[in-house]
C-alpha cells in the first residue's frame, strides 16, 4: 500500500493534480464568500437605501480581499507544479 | 418574431454554424506540445546591463511611470475654474484618493502626510494594470514583416504580472507601515500593541507568534493578491483566445471559446484592474492606520 503511494506521487501525475485540487478548493471557498458578501450588501441596501454608496465602497473591498483567498490555492496548486 | 429576438438566433445561429463548419473541414487534431504558455510571460533582454537588463516588463514600468506623471502634470496645469469633463473626472479620482482611501483610514495628520505615497501608489498600479490590455510589440520571440523590418509580434503583458513588481510595491508599503508604528509608539510599545488587550499569562505564548506571522503575511498577501489576479487574467484570455485550440490541436475549439475570451478581455479590463489597484493602496492605508493606534 505504502509502495503503491509513493510510487504514485514519485510519478509526476501529481502535479496535475495538485493545480486542479488548489484551484478547486480555492474557487469553493471563494464563491461561498463571495456569495455571502452580496447577499449580505442586497439585504442592507433593502433595510436602509440611503446608505447605498458606503456600503458599496465596503462591498468591493470584501469582495476583493474574499477573491484573493482563491488566487492563494491556485498560487499553492501552481507552486506544486513547478516543484512537482 | 420582434426584430431582437431575429438577432439573437441569428447570431447563435452563426456561431453554431461556425462551429460545425470547423468540426467538419479541419477535424480533430491531436495534441500539440511545442507551445508553452510559460514563454508568453518569458523576459527577453534586450540590453544588456547585468541586473539592470533592459526588457519588456522595464518598457512597461517606465512608459506606466512616465504615463502617470505626464497625464496628471498636464491635467493640473489646465485647470479652470468652471472644470471641463476630464478635469472633473480627474477631480472624482482625487476625492477618492483622499477622502476615501487616506482619510477613511486614518487620522488626519497623517492623512496629509501619507496622502501623496497612497496617491502614487493606485495611479502608477492602476495605469500598469491598465496598459498590460494594450497590445503592444513586444514578443520578440516570434517576429513579423513588413516591408522588410522585422518588428516584434503584438502580445499582451503586464508590468504587474512579473512576481517582482508587486512584490517591491509590497515590500515598501511594509516597510512603511512598520517605520510608522515603531515612529509613534517606539520599539517596544510598537511590539506590544501587536498584542490584542485583554490577553495576559500563558496564552500569549500562543497569540504572540501568530500576530508576528500575521504581520509578516500582510506582505505575502498583498504581493500574491496582485500577481496572481493580474497573472490570471492575462492567461484565462490567452487561453480562451485560442491557446486552448492550439494547444489541443482542435480548431472549432477557437471560435467556440473565443466570446468567453472577450468577455473576461472586457471584465478584467473594466473591473479588475481599477480594483486590484484600488484594494492595494486601500489596504496600505489601512496598514498605516492601524500600526499608529494603540489596542
Amino acid at each position: 500500500m505504502l509502495t503503491h503511494i509513493v510510487s504514485f506521487a514519485a510519478s509526476g501525475v501529481g502535479a496535475g493534480l495538485g493545480i486542479g485540487i488548489g484551484g478547486g478548493l480555492g474557487a469553493l471557498g471563494a464563491g461561498v464568500g463571495i456569495g455571502i458578501i452580496f447577499g449580505k450588501v442586497i439585504e442592507s441596501v433593502t433595510r436602509q437605501p440611503e446608505m447605498r454608496d458606503e456600503i458599496t465602497s465596503i462591498q468591493w473591498l470584501g469582495f476583493a480581499l474574499t477573491e484573493a483567498c482563491f488566487f492563494y490555492g491556485l498560487v499553492a496548486g501552481l507552486l506544486s507544479y513547478v516543484l512537482k | 418574431m420582434s426584430n431582437t429576438r431575429k438577432l439573437f438566433y441569428g447570431i447563435t445561429g452563426f456561431y453554431l454554424f461556425g462551429i460545425a463548419l470547423l468540426v467538419v473541414i479541419f477535424g480533430f487534431g491531436h495534441k500539440n506540445n511545442s507551445f508553452q504558455i510559460q514563454n508568453e510571460f518569458k523576459l527577453i533582454n534586450w540590453v544588456h546591463l547585468g541586473v539592470f537588463s533592459i526588457n519588456r516588463a522595464v518598457v512597461y514600468l517606465f512608459i506606466a511611470a512616465i504615463l502617470t506623471i505626464a497625464t496628471m502634470v498636464w491635467i493640473a496645469n489646465r485647470m479652470q475654474q468652471r472644470p471641463n469633463k476630464v478635469q472633473t473626472a480627474v477631480e472624482v479620482l482625487y476625492s477618492l484618493m483622499r477622502d476615501n482611501i487616506t482619510r477613511g483610514n486614518m487620522d488626519d495628520s497623517l492623512a496629509a502626510k501619507w496622502f501623496p505615497f497612497l496617491g502614487a501608489l493606485f495611479l502608477f498600479i492602476w495605469y500598469s494594470n491598465l496598459i498590460g490590455y494594450l497590445p503592444l510589440p513586444t514578443n520578440s520571440q516570434e517576429k513579423f514583416n513588413i516591408l522588410g523590418a522585422h518588428i516584434p509580434s503584438f502580445a499582451l503583458y503586464a508590468a504587474t504580472a512579473n512576481i517582482s513588481v508587486p512584490l517591491v510595491l509590497a515590500a515598501v508599503v511594509f516597510v512603511v507601515f512598520n517605520w510608522e508604528g515603531i515612529r509613534s509608539q517606539g520599539p517596544i510599545g510598537y511590539i506590544k500593541s501587536l498584542i490584542p488587550s485583554g490577553v495576559s499569562g500563558g496564552i500569549l505564548l500562543l497569540i504572540f507568534p501568530l500576530e508576528v506571522i500575521s504581520t509578516f503575511m500582510r506582505l505575502l498577501s498583498l504581493t500574491i493578491r496582485l500577481f496572481a489576479n493580474i497573472l490570471a487574467g492575462h492567461m484565462i484570455i490567452l487561453f480562451m483566445a485560442g491557446g486552448l485550440a492550439v494547444i489541443l490541436g482542435l480548431t472549432f475549439l477557437g471560435w467556440f471559446t473565443l466570446p468567453f475570451g472577450i468577455l473576461i478581455y472586457l471584465f478584467e479590463l473594466g473591473l479588475v484592474a481599477t480594483l486590484q489597484a484600488f484594494i492595494f493602496a486601500t489596504l496600505a492605508a489601512i496598514y498605516i492606520g492601524g500600526a499608529v493606534t494603540h489596542h
